[in-house]
């Protein structure tokens, strides 16, 4: 893409200006020195015991997510086998006719209704469901 | 060992090498693209000595990013985008630190005696009227030589805002020192 230079001359006073103010330091020896330095500084970094830690942080995060898969998975299996039992224990059981099972309770409740509408209570003989309904 | 080519260094050798943790490789790294990266830093910041801190944090921040790079992408753009943050955050904590206290002009590092006295006078006070992004794409583009792109890639702006930023800012220069150009 062709751009259009507002200062088109690079001899151009003000960019010369610019680059003189921006220079970069001249001479091997400046930079042999700030790359010294950039180097003790990374030497640092690499002893540093945070290195070691970092290193640590993937297998140590790829280790808890298997163990919390391998937790979910167990705690799956465990409840499927806890509902299994239970509907085995209850296939396994004497089936129990639903009449027996509701019946009396609710004859005793009518029992108890026939009491109270007259007035007896269950010490008097006569007043029992059985001679009532006679 | 890393091998060369034509006693060139191979910069993808180099970055897979100091990845695996080879610090010799880094060192090389480092030769390679200091000056440029300087370069970039001190269009940013105001001072050489900020500039050299900044390639300092930039490159120790680009080490310990080193296993996140992909060996296959320019290795020079990425550096030089962690180049730019640095010199960003630098530039950031120092309005919080001196923002009672704004320097005036900005200073002169390196000096050319030879050159004029008037032009680098008003040349420096005419920078410090521009906003920090203008004078930051001004001299990466007409000093360093980035593209707009990539200017725009290195400060988080849009191409089209870096485009704007070197127009305004010339506009100004050229606005500011046209009787002393016109003089020279």
């Amino acid at each position: 893409m062709t751009e259009i230079r507002l200062f088109p001359n690079d001899d151009d006073e003000v960019v010369r200006g610019l680059r003189s103010l921006y220079a970069a330091p001249a001479g091997d020896a400046y930079w042999n020195e700030l790359e010294a330095r950039i180097m003790a500084r990374v030497a640092d970094v690499e002893l540093g015991w945070w290195t070691e830690l970092d290193r640590w942080v993937r297998p140590a995060v790829v280790a808890a997510a298997t163990l919390l898969l391998a937790a979910g998975i167990a705690m799956f299996r465990a409840r499927e086998a806890e509902s299994d039992l239970a509907v085995e224990t209850m296939l396994a059981s004497p089936s129990v006719p639903v009449s027996t099972a509701i019946r009396p309770a609710l004859d005793n409740d009518r029992d108890t209704r026939i009491r109270y509408l007259f007035g007896c209570s269950d010490q008097e003989p006569t007043c029992s469901g059985q001679n009532n309904r006679r | 060992m890393t091998s060369f080519a034509d006693g060139k260094p191979d910069e993808r050798a180099l970055v897979v090498a100091a990845q695996r943790g080879d610090s010799e490789a880094f060192a090389q790294l480092v030769r390679l693209h200091q000056r440029r990266a300087y370069a970039v830093c001190r269009a940013i910041v105001l001072t050489h000595e900020d500039a050299e801190d900044a390639v300092q944090e930039a490159f120790l921040h680009a080490f310990k990013a080193l296993d996140r790079f992909l060996p296959d992408q320019p290795f020079g753009a990425w550096l030089y985008r962690i180049m730019a943050n640095a010199s960003l955050d630098l530039v950031r904590r120092r309005k919080v630190r001196d923002a009672d206290e704004l320097p005036e002009t900005i200073p002169m590092a390196f000096r050319d005696p030879g050159e004029s006295d008037e032009l680098r006078r008003r040349l420096n006070e005419a920078l410090t009227k521009l906003t920090a992004r203008q004078r930051s794409v001004i001299v990466l583009h007409d000093v360093e030589g980035f593209t707009h792109g990539e200017i725009g890639e290195m400060l988080g702006i849009p191409e089209g805002t870096a485009r704007s930023d070197l127009h305004h800012a010339r506009a100004a220069l050229r606005r500011m020192l046209k009787d002393v150009r016109s003089d020279l």
